[in-house]
């Protein structure tokens, strides 16, 4: 009986101290996290508060006096909304050149062995390097001759020659991990490879589809060099390079600038509440296994 | 047939294949070799319309390392790529070995930390302007308040604060990217490896040195390479936050080679900087394609 108790109180003490070890790593991460989410935090915060607040010598850490005004200022602004219907289209074209050109390549890359497979990897990796810098001054004089200068088109093929790469390389592992039964299984019931592509290699690998879609529509929304170049008139700029003309509209409005802010990381926000698993081990498969 | 069949299927693969490989080709590889021909010009606001840039040889070349503007971008490039590098990978690791750990909110704060990395660089930019205003910002308050400075700094004012500034906001993204690729690296490896280790009398920094680091090295490797090609060619951060200044302190190739080529419409000055900035991404991203190929065999 007595031996039984020693026991007892040992496991109690091996459970207490891994519990006591575990509480001690959640305290060291949570304090992690407010660094790391602080700046966000202030973003919103910040966005919330009134001219006289936001600017003022005294620095604030939450707004004592709470207003929607800087978001209003925003929204009501005529330019506002044409960048912002600029972002979402820029996106949205980016997103589909990307995805349309990407994501075939990427299923031919990774459930086939084909001559050149090397090279491909290779254009596809190199490509992935290209600073935008190199690309901006002949793509700006070609798209000129084109005509293609402040069209959604100039910007969102620029952005999707940095998104095809980045697909290739996340969903080439994923397509490689079908099993080859799966092929065999839909050739017997008579699908022909571009049905199979859709009806079953697509569903399968549907994290990795996620992914792609939400990162290859976000860099659209993000690029700020491509469209500042392309899209010289302010009516045809998306939001992020339309930043430049709302900071000099608003001088040191802090709460009006810090508002055009939260609103461009909504998309962000959105993709994180919800996809954030998908994405997170996505980014992993891509950036470091290939 | 059975010839047959395989010539189906490499036909049934280059369908898939290369209209993407075409896109790249014509997207990046047209420019690229277009960018090379205009190193070699002097195309500019003058003769852009009547199309008479002439050949003038390494001229771009010559004139640019004579630059001491150009020279000083460089050497800012420089710095900023290696201590963001430094800090990044330094921080990134430790918590990467922290969040390897296993205990109740690893998981979701690992993952919550990310959204740093996401964020617009242009919002982020902005952010970073205003914590590092004078007066109003939230560093210089903070900072007061923990004693650490007598009068608050005004780091975007001067040329050594204002580098200081961008590198930090840099690394507030760049920490938990590196935290991300290295912690699937460091979960990869078996529970095994340490316990037996422990067995035979290994204290936790000898784990440390003779096995997660021989075992990381790959790992690692890659993501310094990364690291470098994203942190070289950085362009959103300082183009809002800092635009280059004060007196191009904080001007990086990147921004230099866009200012040359759209604000003062020098576009074969501009297309000779981002050569250069190329050839140097290049050089790193050819070791970590041989790393890369190393892996795959």
């Amino acid at each position: 009986m007595e031996k039984n108790g020693i026991k007892e109180a040992r496991r109690m003490y091996l459970r207490s101290k891994e519990g006591r070890r575990n509480i001690r790593n959640c305290i060291f991460a949570v304090i992690i996290a407010i660094f790391f989410l602080f700046p966000i935090y202030w973003l919103i915060q910040m966005s919330f508060k009134t001219d006289m607040e936001s600017f003022g010598k005294l620095v604030t850490y939450y707004p004592h006096e709470f207003t929607i005004d800087p978001w209003l200022q925003n929204l009501k602004d005529a330019d506002f909304e044409t960048s912002l219907k600029n972002s979402v289209l820029i996106a949205v074209c980016a997103m589909v050149i990307s995805l349309g050109f990407g994501v075939p390549a990427a299923y031919g890359m990774g459930r086939y062995k084909v001559r050149g497979t090397k090279t491909f990897m290779l254009t596809f990796l190199v490509t992935q390097m290209l600073p935008a810098s190199v690309m901006l001054t002949p793509m700006y004089l070609t798209f000129s001759k084109l005509g293609l200068l402040g069209t959604y088109w100039a910007p969102a093929i620029a952005v999707a020659s940095g998104s095809v790469p980045f697909i290739v390389v996340t969903l080439r592992p994923y397509f490689k991990s079908i099993p080859v039964s799966l092929d065999e299984a839909a050739r017997i019931d008579g699908c022909n490879v571009f049905r199979s592509f859709f009806k079953i290699m697509i569903p399968t690998i549907k994290t990795g589809i996620i992914t792609v879609v939400v990162i290859s529509f976000l860099n659209g929304w993000n690029d700020l060099i491509y469209s500042m170049t392309f899209n010289v008139k302010a009516d045809m700029r998306p939001l992020t390079a339309n930043i430049h003309k709302f900071q000099s509209k608003y001088g040191t409005k802090w709460n009006c600038i810090m508002a055009y802010g939260a609103i461009l990381t909504i998309p962000v926000i959105l993709a994180f509440v919800f996809l954030q698993k998908y994405i997170v081990g996505g980014l992993t498969a891509g950036a470091v296994k290939e | 047939m059975k010839l047959s069949m395989a010539a189906k299927k490499s036909k049934e693969a280059y369908v898939f294949i290369l209209p993407g490989f075409i896109y790249l080709l014509i997207v990046c590889g047209y420019p690229l070799l277009y960018n090379i021909d205009l190193s070699f010009k002097n195309l500019n606001v003058k003769n852009f319309a009547s199309g008479e840039a002439v050949f003038v040889g390494l001229e771009n070349y010559k004139t640019l390392l004579a630059d001491p503007t150009f020279r000083l971008v460089f050497k800012n490039t420089l710095v900023f790529t290696f201590a963001c590098l430094l800090i990044q990978f330094t921080i990134g690791f430790l918590f990467a070995m922290f969040f390897s750990k296993k205990f109740t909110l690893a998981g979701p704060i690992r993952g919550l930390v990310l959204v740093g990395y996401m964020m617009p660089m242009s919002v982020t930019a902005l952010l970073g302007k205003n914590v590092f205003q004078l007066d109003s910002g939230v560093i210089n308050d903070l900072l007061m308040k923990l004693h650490l400075v007598s009068a608050p700094v005004d780091w975007l004012v001067n040329g050594g604060t204002a580098l200081a500034a961008v590198i930090a906001v840099n690394c507030w993204v760049g920490i938990p990217f590196n935290m991300l690729l290295l912690t699937s690296g460091l979960t990869g490896i078996s529970d095994d490896v340490y316990e037996s280790a422990s067995i035979d009398g290994a204290t936790s920094f000898q784990r440390f040195l003779y096995i997660t680091l021989p075992l990381m090295k790959s790992a690692m490797l890659s993501v310094l390479m990364l690291g470098f090609i994203y942190t070289f060619k950085a362009f959103d951060l300082m183009f809002i936050m800092t635009a280059g200044g004060p007196f191009n302190s904080t001007d990086v190739l990147g921004t230099y080679a866009y200012s040359r080529a759209f604000t003062q419409y020098e576009f074969s000055q501009g297309s000779t900087i981002a050569m250069i900035l190329f050839i140097c991404l290049f050089c790193v991203g050819l070791f970590y394609l041989k790393l890369l190929g190393k892996e795959d065999d």
